[in-house]
This record gives C-alpha cells, structure tokens and sequence, in this order.
C-alpha cells in the first residue's frame, strides 16, 4: 500500500570515484534507521530553476522514494510503501 | 493514372532501418522504480479511483486480460489484487531522454516517435557493416545495464519504418524481428490486415471487401485494386509500404498547441468552468511562447455530460501571445457556444502559428508593457516553475490539469 509522506529525512549518500555511482546508503526516520538494498531507479528532473534527484529504493522490503533538492541539499521522504 | 501501372518487386535493399519500442512502457517503469512490484499485475490509470482509465497495463496484467483504455473497476473485476498508480511523467521522460542519448550513439537520423517508441536509420554509418542484428543485442544489453534492469525493449529491423514498426510488433516483450526479401512472404500469410498499423475496422471491411484478408493477399493487389479499396491515393501508398519502399519518413511541423482535460465533476460557466479554461490556456500560452511562437486563431471543443459535442475556431485579425490575450479569445469562443449543459471534457488549442521573429515596434506605450510583464512572468515560471505567478480566477485548480504525458510524438 502506498503511502504519501513529504517529511525530511535523514539520508547518507555515497560516491564511489572509481565507479562514478552513486549510493544512498541509510535513511533515518521517526527515529529508526534503514540500511538501503537497492536502488530500482534514480531520475531526476527540474522544478523552474531547482534540479530535484529523485531515488526509488528498497530497504528489508519496504519502498521509500527520496527526492534530494540540489538547491540546499535537503532530503525529502515522499512516499513510502510496503510489499 | 501513371501510379497505376506501377509493379515493383520488394525492396531489394539492406535492412537499414530499425524501430524500438520500449515494452509496456509506464508500467514496466513503475516496476523498474519499485522492485516490489516486479512479477505482479500492476496498470498505470490517468486517475488511480474505480472510474479511472488505464493507460499502461504491465506484461503480467496483459496476460490475464487488462488492456488500455479499460476502467480501474474493470481491470480489478479480472484481479482483484490489481497494483493501480497514478502516471509520474518526469519518470517516463527521463528514461525517454536516456534511451534517446544512448540510441544517439549508434546513428544520427534518429526519431522520437512518442516517449516510448524510438527510430533509427543506419544508413552511411559506420555500424552498418557490423550487422543490424547485432547492433540489436548490443542495444538491448546497454538498455538494461544502463538505464534499467527490468526495461525490455522490442526491436523491428526491416527496409522501410512501416516494416521495421510492423517487425517490433511481432514478438511482444522483448522481441527482435527483421523483415527482409527473405521472409517477407512467409510473415505476410500470418498478419491478418487489420493487425498493420494503421488500418483498423474501417480500412479492414475496405479491404475484405475487396477481397483482401491477410498482408499477403494485400501485397500481391495491383495498385489499381488497393487504391480502388481505399477509394483514395492511400492505396499506392499501402503498395510501397508493403514493399519495403520509404513514404513515412516525414517530419510534421508544429501547426497548433493545445490542452485538454476530462472533468471528474462537470462544470458549468456557473460553477467554474471558466477557471479550468484558463489554467488551460496558461499551460497553452507558456508552450507557446517558449517554442518561440505567436497565434492567430483559437479553438474551443467541448464534450457535455450528455456525451454531445460541441467545438468551435475563430480565426483573430492580430497574432497573440500573451495568456491574458488568449484566455479572453478562448471565453468569447466558448461563451458563444449555445448548448449550456455542464461539460465533462475541456479542450482548447491555438493555430495559424507565426513564428516570433521580428516583433513590429509599436506606438502605443500599453502594448511594451504588456510584452515586457509577459517576459518577466515567463522569467519567473522558467526560475522558480510553473504557476508561482497565476491569474487570479485559477484559485482553487492546484489539483486540476495534472502534469501529463500526451499520446503520439513528443516535439518539445
């Protein structure tokens, strides 16, 4: 069921320079941490002038949709859904 | 007539052409992005409610029955445990864009021919000579390395697009098809007419008629017969088609821009109507500008909550831009309409395009003034996205006019 939920969110994102890739790699919510399995999809987009990276990830079976705004940085938890 | 005499054998030259079509598009997308949803029956509908269109049903819910077009309700009557989500457009515009950036690698005639449907020529390029077909592969691998794991994309290879478009329907998902001097004959016996795109119900009773029933009997017609089947030139056109000659590669010009939107609850001009008409024609009018145009002519249709229909043009001595402008040409059309019952689908397009060359210098002060304010409301959309700035009478439409991708070719 999928849930809608525009709240801040913890995230730790890595880059790999070897690879170029990059990884988002714990999420922190409501107080619980999630360590995040996969990435299905990352894509991004542009907001008037503000590129927003949206990443699809899957942590223990739950899905969470992140959405980074470049502008500050700042971490947003979209939706949320569980399998 | 000199068409009518013309016999030509199938087109005896390489399969240059190649036609990809990504599998059922948004919906393998949405599989993509949620891994959870892989394996399952899962549609993208324009609106997730019960009255909701499907517009996308993935691989699983074909197989049991779900087609586009149906209702959420419909769809859910064949499975009940049916995975329903609303369409997300800059998903499906950012693979369209990645797949378009690799496919630029291999060719540079390449088509867009709507988000999901892609063509390439391969003629004069180096990669001719390593073989189609395996430039196939090669593209299929890079696809779901590159841009995603579950995304499928049929490949059709043939002499001419028509051919190449018919070869990426023959094996649904993942398919890879050539049509060539070869096997032509043997894929003809098998496709019914109405299964060539393009010719559905109507063109087919034509063809039966004349007793046409499968693409080979339609290839081994004379011109004459076709065109007499067609009552049209349409005719000799099918007889190229079919032989692998090239009619379709023409690129249309922009002629209009327009915006439509299906009301969950009718309105009238009493009860609003005129407020989605101009969040329709903001979305319009900032198109239009931006593409670098002006108008001189607007349209209105209507469809009312009885399914009758009603639409009418007015073609404007000035050209305008502005959404002020075309927002009052867009009222006077739709107030002139006589039927006053609610209206469930709103469209509005502008025409007789002009392109914004040299803008006239003008003697009255109002008119700098205006294009001045149109320029800096566009510099303010273009900073800070679409509807910071909106007339007043768009309050209260924050949820109508959706974001949307439209059907066919995407031209911007």
């Amino acid at each position: 069921m999928l849930e809608k939920i525009q709240e801040s969110v913890s995230v730790e994102l890595v880059f790999n320079s070897q690879t170029k890739k990059i990884f988002p790699r714990h999420l922190a919510w409501r107080g619980k941490t999630y360590q995040i399995d996969k990435v299905g999809l990352h894509h991004f987009f542009r907001q008037g002038r503000t590129l927003f990276h949206v990443f699809s990830v899957l942590s223990g079976g739950l899905f969470f949709r992140l959405k980074l705004n470049t502008d500050n940085l700042h971490w947003t938890l979209e939706e949320i859904a569980e399998n | 007539m000199l068409q009518n005499q013309v016999t030509a054998p199938f087109n005896p030259k390489p399969s240059t052409v190649m036609h990809l079509d990504l599998n059922s598009c948004f919906a393998t997308i949405e599989q993509q992005a949620n891994p959870n949803f892989r394996g399952k029956p899962v549609v993208v509908a324009a609106y997730p409610t019960d009255n909701g269109c499907i517009i996308a049903p993935s691989t699983e819910a074909k197989r049991i029955g779900i087609k586009v077009g149906m209702r959420v309700r419909e769809g859910k009557a064949l499975y009940p445990k049916l995975i329903v989500l609303p369409p997300d457009p800059w998903k499906y515009r950012f693979v369209n864009r990645k797949l378009l950036h690799l496919l630029q690698e291999y060719s540079p005639k390449i088509s867009v021919k709507s988000i999901d449907e892609m063509v390439l020529d391969f003629q004069n390029t180096p990669y001719l000579s390593k073989g189609v077909i395996n430039l196939a592969c090669k593209i299929k691998k890079r696809v779901k390395k590159e841009i995603g794991s579950f995304l499928t994309v049929s490949i059709g290879i043939a002499p001419n697009r028509f051919l190449a478009k018919t070869a990426s329907l023959l094996h649904k998902p993942d398919g890879l098809d050539e049509i060539n001097l070869q096997n032509f004959q043997e894929i003809y016996k098998k496709l019914r007419v109405e299964q060539l795109c393009g010719i559905k119900t109507g063109n087919g009773v034509r063809l039966n008629s004349a007793g046409i029933f499968t693409a080979f009997d339609m290839y081994q017609a004379t011109v004459a017969k076709l065109k007499s089947a067609f009552c049209s030139i349409l005719g000799y056109y099918w007889y190229l088609r079919l032989r692998g000659y090239e009619i379709d590669e023409i690129e249309f010009a922009r002629k209009s821009y327009g915006q439509s939107y299906a009301l969950y609850k009718p309105l009238t001009v009493e009860t609003g109507i005129t407020k989605i008409l101009c969040k329709l024609v903001e979305k319009m009018g900032t198109r239009l500008r931006c593409a670098g145009y002006s108008a001189k002519g607007i349209h209105v249709a209507c469809r009312y909550s009885d399914y009758s229909f009603w639409h009418h043009g007015q073609t404007l001595l000035q050209r305008i831009y502005a959404s002020n402008d075309l927002y009052r040409a867009a009222v006077k059309v739709l107030f002139s309409s006589p039927i006053k019952k609610p209206v469930r689908l709103l469209a509005v397009s502008c025409f007789n395009l002009e392109k914004n060359r040299n803008y006239q210098l003008t003697l009255l002060p109002q008119e700098e003034k205006r294009r001045s304010l149109t320029l800096a409301l566009d510099a303010i959309t273009n900073k800070f996205g679409d509807f910071t700035v909106f007339p007043a009478i768009m309050m209260g439409t924050e949820d109508k006019v959706p974001d949307r991708v439209a059907f066919g070719g995407i031209k911007e």
